[in-house]
């Protein structure tokens, strides 16, 4: 039951803390514009070259477009494949990305374990024993598990040899940076000890996502918990769970938002609209920059300031 | 060879931390050779000896020596305060969420190096690294400001902070053009341009820290007389008039400049320095406008005649005053839009940046000149020979215009079809080389500093010129097409410095000088290489 509760803890941490970065990013002030281009959700023609809707006379009289489709194609290689890495980090990208890879394949194998405890808890007669439906899905567990495990061994190692033999990456690594990798080789690692030696269709795997959902009732008489791999195995997963989004490795998702916020950020400010709206808020906001030049008091806001020319010159 | 920096070695006292040896500039080819084993020349003792300047081999900023050790500790607390104010709404709103999704993620992976042309071309000095500056700013962040940071210092990435690494720092953010290559590059979206940028800022908002060039003789100026460039509207307006009576003797064609016309589709604005250095620019805009019949004005407004807006690089204050100052000016006269000239700052700061600052009536609608030149000349209301421009043309890609705004295809179109030599530079449009004069370091010349920008930022726009004329006999003339004043100022002092005039017969201006040396009706030509003329009249 122990490892239970700590998954359960660890997972509830992970909603927390990633529930905390996603509400503070989406409650943020409306910044000013800083797009980069190319903005992969502008039409097709224009994306290829990193053209924009500014290269039409008068674009305000027209339709402000963006195209999901655009912005999916790019992003879809992007984050499965990490083409940006390929494009411009080609011997970084031979080590990162069966690394990424091998985690994405293990939060997917940990999507479909959770699929079958639910298939299996709801006794669903086409998901008999035998029935297509559960040879598939054994059969991608399976698969999945085994190619993320090793992708993620192999990428793991390779991240870690690059960091300490580049001197480029060496240089700028901390202990955190060598510690997280190791976190996460630690996981890989005895997973795949544990499956190799004792659990090679990851029933155990099956049942303690079975075990998750039912407050610890097991599917049969083995779970990972019971040897020191697969022990290892759940409490490293359960921390890494918790870990991740208390650091930077929260890229993966929080990326979204260095895209999507920023960097493609190019909505245009029409008038009586809802970024207008933000920008009046903001332009209330009283700064108090010391420099003379700024003038600010703590009760002169934004809108005041900007509407005045410097007194001072420092 | 220097031996290799880390980030902590901001913070302990030496003369000068980086310093460039003769051989260790990235090479450049035959005839040009000879600037190979080219170094900086030494500051000279007795001018800089009341300021700072342990970074490198050159000094930007120019800050006083503290004079006690009490004032170092003062700077230092101001500095901590500072930057906290860069992650409180109230004062940083304008960059906020971009600034803490960038200190949070970088994964240190180094991509963003082999994009940044001062870090290559410098022979890949650890302090021009991109990552370099924003990971000794990461590091201060985490350690003075984040609860239990002195602890997790140890083991996140340790520094010390003291009067040098600040004094350093704030040099070091003027040793990046802003051109945000390596944020195109990042595979997380991380920007080491912004934090750089928001490292100016924090000197500048809180310290009062910046190059004079910038603040006291920029946009201070800007504001109080009306240009940076110091002229008075009095004086803008004799220029002008001055330019209007050149333009005839250089072209045969006459053309009326007009001023101050309330209710003009078009306000057109100017970077003031074209009027100083380079007239010809401002008479050819006359003069396509006037031949295509267009309705517009300048304005004679203080700050309305430059469109400048150096705030943009180091300061969102004067950034928002000289913004809001501009689209004022076009609401009281009633322009349908205001166009900014060839100046790719200007585009930047007033077409995007500002976007998310101009509320109600001063939201006037801006447009690039790229965009209206081609609508004109596409149009048919003009007519071309192109033949005029028989010579070999290449196409200078302004940072903020093309990577920050994405207008990448107006004046591609515009010379493939008054251009009949055109090529591309490689690589072009949103994966350009900066000029090396971005952000600022046009026009920046104190101490040695042009000469730290004609060698090492402006040396990959250099090489690239260079390859893009490869093939061309040496007595051919060469154009470089240069849509943005700042990039025409770091052009012609590459240009100057290599010799590259006597040596390759390179020229360097603008678009609309290439849209009217091309234009039928006009019986002289505007380009000249030197004395010779473009085409026989």
């Amino acid at each position: 039951m122990g490892f239970y509760i700590l998954s359960y803890l660890c997972v509830a941490v992970f909603i927390l803390a990633t529930g905390y970065s996603v509400y503070r990013q989406l409650t943020l002030p409306v910044h000013v514009r800083w797009e980069i281009y190319p903005v992969q959700h502008e039409t097709a023609a224009k994306a290829a070259y990193g053209g924009s809707y500014l290269e039409e006379v008068n674009w305000w009289e027209k339709k402000y477009e963006s195209s999901l489709f655009n912005e999916l194609k790019y992003m879809g290689p992007e984050i499965l494949l990490l083409r940006g890495l390929w494009k411009e980090n080609r011997s970084l990208w031979r080590v990162s990305f069966p690394f990424h890879f091998g985690l994405y394949l293990m939060i997917a194998t940990f999507g479909l374990l959770l699929l079958h405890a639910f298939l299996t808890l709801w006794g669903i007669p086409a998901f008999a024993a035998g029935s297509a439906i559960k040879t598939l899905l054994d059969g991608l567990i399976v698969f999945t598990g085994w190619v993320g495990l090793i992708l993620g061994n192999i990428g793991s190692l390779g991240v870690l040899y690059k960091r300490l033999t580049d001197l480029e990456l060496r240089d700028y690594s901390s202990f955190a940076d060598y510690f997280n990798i190791g976190f996460i080789f630690l996981f890989f690692l005895s997973a795949f000890v544990a499956c190799l030696l004792g659990d090679p269709f990851l029933q155990g795997a099956k049942a303690y996502a079975f075990g998750l959902l039912t407050g610890g009732h097991s599917l049969n008489s083995y779970v990972p918990g019971q040897s020191l791999p697969g022990g290892v195995a759940i409490v490293s997963a359960s921390l890494l769970v918790a870990y991740i989004p208390l650091t930077h490795m929260s890229h993966m998702y929080m990326k979204y938002f260095l895209y999507h916020n920023v960097k493609w950020d190019d909505a245009p400010n029409r008038r009586g609209g809802s970024i207008e709206a933000a920008i009046r808020k903001n332009l209330e906001l009283k700064p108090t920059w010391k420099a003379k030049h700024v003038e600010a008091d703590g009760q002169k806001s934004w809108r005041d300031i900007a509407s005045s020319a410097p007194k001072e010159m420092k | 060879m220097n031996k290799p920096l880390k980030p902590s070695d901001m913070a302990k006292s030496s003369d000068c931390l980086c310093h460039i040896e003769p051989g260790e500039l990235s090479p450049l080819p035959p005839p040009y050779a000879d600037f190979n084993q080219a170094t900086i020349t030494p500051l000279k003792p007795e001018k800089v000896k009341n300021i700072e300047t342990s970074l490198d081999d050159t000094v930007a900023i120019g800050i006083p020596k503290p004079a006690s050790k009490e004032e170092e500790e003062e700077l230092v607390r101001q500095f901590l305060s500072g930057l906290k104010k860069l992650f409180e709404k109230e004062n940083n709103w304008t960059f906020l969420q971009p600034l803490l999704l960038s200190m949070k993620h970088c994964a240190k992976c180094q991509t963003c190096s082999n994009a940044c042309p001062v870090y290559e071309m410098s022979g890949r000095k650890e302090i021009y690294r991109p990552i370099f500056r924003a990971e000794v700013l990461r590091r201060i962040y985490k350690k003075y400001l984040k609860p239990g940071g002195k602890i997790t210092a140890k083991l996140t990435g340790d520094i010390d902070l003291n009067w040098t690494t600040i004094a350093r720092l704030a040099e070091l953010s003027y040793r990046c053009t802003l051109c945000r290559r390596c944020a195109t590059v990042c595979p997380i979206g991380v920007d080491n341009g912004l934090i750089t940028h928001e490292i100016r800022k924090l000197f500048s908002q809180e310290m009062g820290i910046a190059p004079k060039e910038l603040h006291e003789k920029g946009s201070v100026q800007h504001l109080r007389v009306g240009s940076s460039t110091g002229m008075n509207p009095l004086a803008a307006k004799d220029s002008v008039e001055f330019i209007q009576e050149e333009m005839e003797e250089i072209t045969g064609y006459k053309v009326e400049i007009p001023w101050d016309v309330e209710g003009a589709d078009i306000l057109l604005i100017h970077n003031a320095g074209e009027i100083l250095s380079w007239p010809e620019n401002v008479g050819a805009f006359a003069i396509i406008f006037q031949a295509a019949g267009v309705s517009w004005t300048l304005s004679s407004e203080t700050t309305g005649y430059d469109a400048v807006n150096y705030g943009l690089w180091y300061d969102d204050v004067q950034f928002a005053r000289v913004a809001v100052k501009h689209a004022d000016i076009a609401r009281r006269l009633k322009v349908k839009k205001i166009v900014v000239g060839e100046c790719g700052h200007a585009h930047k700061a007033l077409t995007v940046t500002a976007d998310r600052l101009l509320t109600g009536d001063l939201n006037v609608p801006r447009e690039s000149a790229m965009v209206t030149l081609d609508d004109i000349v596409m149009s048919g209301k003009l007519q071309f020979n192109p033949s005029r421009n028989n010579f070999p043309v290449t196409l200078h890609d302004p940072c903020n215009m093309v990577r920050a705004m994405g207008i990448v295809e107006p004046q591609r179109r515009i010379l493939r079809k008054i251009a009949p030599r055109f090529r591309e530079m490689t690589p072009h449009g949103v994966e350009n080389y900066c000029c090396g004069g971005g952000s600022g370091f046009a026009i920046m010349s104190g101490y040695n500093f042009a000469e730290w920008r004609n060698l090492v930022s402006s040396r990959k726009k250099f090489l690239q010129i260079l390859n893009a004329f490869q093939g061309e006999p040496r007595e051919t003339p060469k154009y470089v097409c240069a849509p943005c004043s700042n990039c025409k100022g770091a052009i012609r002092d590459i240009i100057n410095c290599y010799h590259a005039e006597e040596r390759s017969r390179l020229y360097y201006g603008g678009l609309v000088d290439l849209i009217v040396n091309a234009m039928a009706n006009m019986k002289k030509p505007i380009i000249r290489f030197g004395e010779e003329p473009s085409w026989a009249a």
